[in-house]
């Protein structure tokens, strides 16, 4: 993974700095709330309903050993001992002290973490495959220009100040896991038949009030030129974009407004004056980024195939964490593992300190010390050897994270909601609970197979509900919570190509989420051909038939 | 009454409130002929005649409104402006490092504004990882 320079480090010490003077002079009352709002937003911090929450940048979700002890540390020292995984694979602290952030972001600062543009109108941390690097459908590891991007981006003296947040996301692998359809920027990263790293660029997809699908803006873009043409879009998107109402602000609104065509003119007459300029990556650059993310020193492994049968005959459970939790690797005898933190009961995303220390230990012990966070909420460690998985299986066991569900219903993507945000409309946590308990079942589970289910607590869609094949939305009505179910979103997949999903009919009260959901899995178990997954399903027969029988007169 | 800061033999500083620098009759777009001050709205689309204005100064209407940023680097890079680029209006003491970067080279500070801290917080980087309108270098120009 990269590796701080000492340039990184100062810069970021100086941000350190910086942001503690912020911090004084709003204490002491020469900076207004809504001034050091800004400021504060910029490195991280949120004033939420019940206390301050603070978002650290986990560029790309790729952390070390170390770097996740640090994170256990905070958890310990300034929250009550949790911390939150978010869907940006960024984490989450809740209760720090205002007035002592500076000093957990000096901490952070040690093991070259920050919490820079985590929030505010900026270019926020850029996210990508969790599995980067590992996953065996990959054409090329994204991370490089992830990290290229992330420097770029980062203190940007032209774009700190935009119209609305701004989020790009980078894909390699056949599989988009990124979920590059649904961001300001996304990006797909490949090499041309001549070896040349290439990108396609999209824009102006999004979630949120307004949900679009990103729009095909330029495709076979040269890696030399990757910056200075963000830089072009950019800047087309500042001067133009909405200032003068926050729900209009964001790209795409943009994008719809001027047509793709017209965006894409726009901003390649920008870019004529800047391509080939000053930021213009050169190969030595580009190619001494790429070193940082070689692939590890794997060693040669044994074949350990019939012991892992037998493991499975013994301990059906281990068994069915194999099937779902661990995927093929690129490199023979490893695989990579999800490390699931959708136990029933526990909120998704939701760590203690001792889980995270304990996954930080077995990083260093079995992942080249390395984890990632995916935007699943869940913790990852990207390069396991085939013959240490039993053993790690029975110490996640110990720790709660081996719950084999990753893909299934019940590694359900959820926002914080309503229990601590401020924006939400409806708690989310109490609803991802109370399915969790009620398909609990994993021959259920199993049977019904890859299923994303994602909660928002509001239209600002952080769980991502338009993208969840089954996606649910809390809307308030009239003050009570109620909740709009929609089907047959998803973020993007080889065979499929990204779709949002369908409202399926009126909003619902919460204590009827449980049954409209068993219902719409119900209506799909009889509908589905043999080993038909929820989404190909549903593909095939629309939503006609899910909403004729929920809302069948006899409900 | 603001408070003027700007550059003298490379260094920022609080300029003398008496200065005749102070004393500037702006013009909007509309009206405005060579030679003069130029008053921009951060909305103003690019005109290659502003090159010849004796001060161009681009008005914030809020500290959040980047468009001035963007405004500058074109007036800098797309005319190659080089006189007095001045910020007007919301001018905050805790943006003037991303304006600099952008080709301002002077600032109306709001009388309420503390210019002892913003002089303080002007450069709170020694390097910075992009190259932009004053320095040319990227931060991988530079290994």
């Amino acid at each position: 993974m990269y590796q701080y320079t000492e340039f990184d480090r100062s810069f970021i010490e100086e941000r350190v700095n910086h942001y503690r003077e912020q911090t004084t002079r709003y204490l002491d009352g020469k900076l207004s709330e809504d001034e050091f709002l800004q400021l504060r937003l910029r490195n991280g911090l949120y004033l939420q309903r019940l206390a301050p929450m603070l978002r650290v940048a986990i560029p790309y979700g790729t952390l070390s050993s170390n770097q996740l002890f640090a994170l256990g540390k905070v958890a310990r020292e300034y929250d009550r001992g949790y911390g939150h995984l978010s869907t940006r694979q960024n984490m989450q602290f809740n209760w720090p002290e205002l007035a002592e952030v500076p000093d957990i972001l000096a901490d952070m600062a040690k093991v070259d973490l920050h919490a820079i543009q985590t929030s505010g109108s900026c270019i926020r941390n850029v996210t990508t495959d969790h599995f980067a690097g590992a996953a065996a459908d990959e054409t090329i590891d994204p991370r490089p220009y992830c990290e290229i991007i992330r420097q770029w981006s980062t203190a940007h003296p032209e774009f700190e100040w935009l119209p609305r947040k701004f989020k790009i996301a980078v894909t390699g692998a056949a599989e988009d896991r990124a979920a590059i359809g649904v961001h300001d920027v996304g990006l797909r990263v490949y090499r041309d038949a001549q070896g040349q790293v290439q990108f396609d660029v999209f824009a102006g997809g999004g979630l949120g009030r307004t949900p679009v699908l990103g729009a095909l803006v330029r495709s076979e873009l040269p890696i030399e030129h990757l910056l200075t043409y963000l830089e072009a879009l950019m800047r087309v998107y500042n001067r133009y974009g909405r200032r003068d109402n926050k729900y209009k602000a964001r790209i795409k609104i943009l994008v719809r407004a001027m047509g793709v065509d017209g965006f894409r003119a726009k901003v390649d007459e920008e870019w004529v004056h800047s391509k080939g300029g000053p930021g213009t990556l050169p190969e030595t650059e580009i190619s001494r980024v790429e070193a940082f993310f070689a692939p590890p020193n794997y060693s040669e492994q044994p074949d350990v195939s019939d012991t892992l049968a037998e493991q499975r005959l013994a301990k059906p459970k281990f068994s069915q964490w194999l099937q779902h939790n661990v995927i093929e690797h690129q490199a023979p005898g490893y695989a990579a593992v999800t490390l699931s933190t959708k136990a029933t009961g526990v909120p998704p995303g939701d760590v203690s300190d001792t889980q995270i220390d304990a996954v930080a230990q077995w990083a260093a012990d079995y992942s080249f010390s390395e984890v990632r966070i995916s935007h699943e909420q869940n913790f990852v460690l990207p390069h396991v050897p085939k013959q240490h998985l039993f053993e790690l299986w029975k110490k996640a066991e110990a720790q709660n994270l081996a719950t084999a569900n990753a893909r299934l219903i019940t590694d359900m993507i959820c926002c914080p909601g309503g229990d601590y945000c401020s924006l939400a409309n409806a708690k989310s946590i109490p609803v991802a609970e109370a399915l969790q308990e009620r398909f609990d079942d994993y021959d259920f589970q199993y049977d019904l197979g890859e299923l994303n289910l994602n909660i928002s607590g509001c239209m600002n869609a952080c769980g991502h509900h338009h993208v969840g094949h089954i996606g649910i939305l809390g809307v308030d009505k009239k003050g009570s919570e109620f909740y709009q179910i929609s089907l047959g979103g998803h973020a993007g997949h080889s065979e499929l190509a990204p779709s949002l999903g369908q409202i399926v009919g009126p909003s619902i009260p919460r204590a009827e989420v449980c049954d409209v959901i068993a219902e719409i899995l119900e209506i799909y178990v009889d509908l589905r051909l043999e080993d038909e997954s929820f989404l190909s399903c549903f593909k095939r027969v629309g939503i006609a038939p899910f909403k004729e029988r929920i809302y069948a007169p006899s409900h | 009454m603001h408070h003027l800061i700007n550059k003298q033999n490379d260094a920022w500083q609080l300029a003398d409130a008496q200065s005749a620098d102070q004393q500037h009759a702006w013009c909007d777009a509309e009206n405005w002929q060579p030679g003069q001050a130029l008053k921009l709205s951060v909305d103003a689309e690019l005109d290659p005649q502003w090159a010849q204005a004796s001060i161009i100064g681009i008005d914030f209407p809020a500290l959040t409104d980047g468009r001035g940023l963007s405004l500058a680097v074109l007036l800098r890079t797309r005319l190659n402006y080089s006189g007095d680029l001045r910020g007007l209006g919301a001018v905050h003491e805790d943006i003037l490092h991303f304006m600099v970067r952008c080709g301002f080279s002077s600032f109306e500070l709001p009388e309420s504004r503390d210019p002892s801290v913003a002089l303080n917080c002007i450069t709170p980087h020694k390097q910075y990882y992009q190259s932009s309108v004053v320095d040319p270098l990227n931060h991988f120009d530079r290994v």
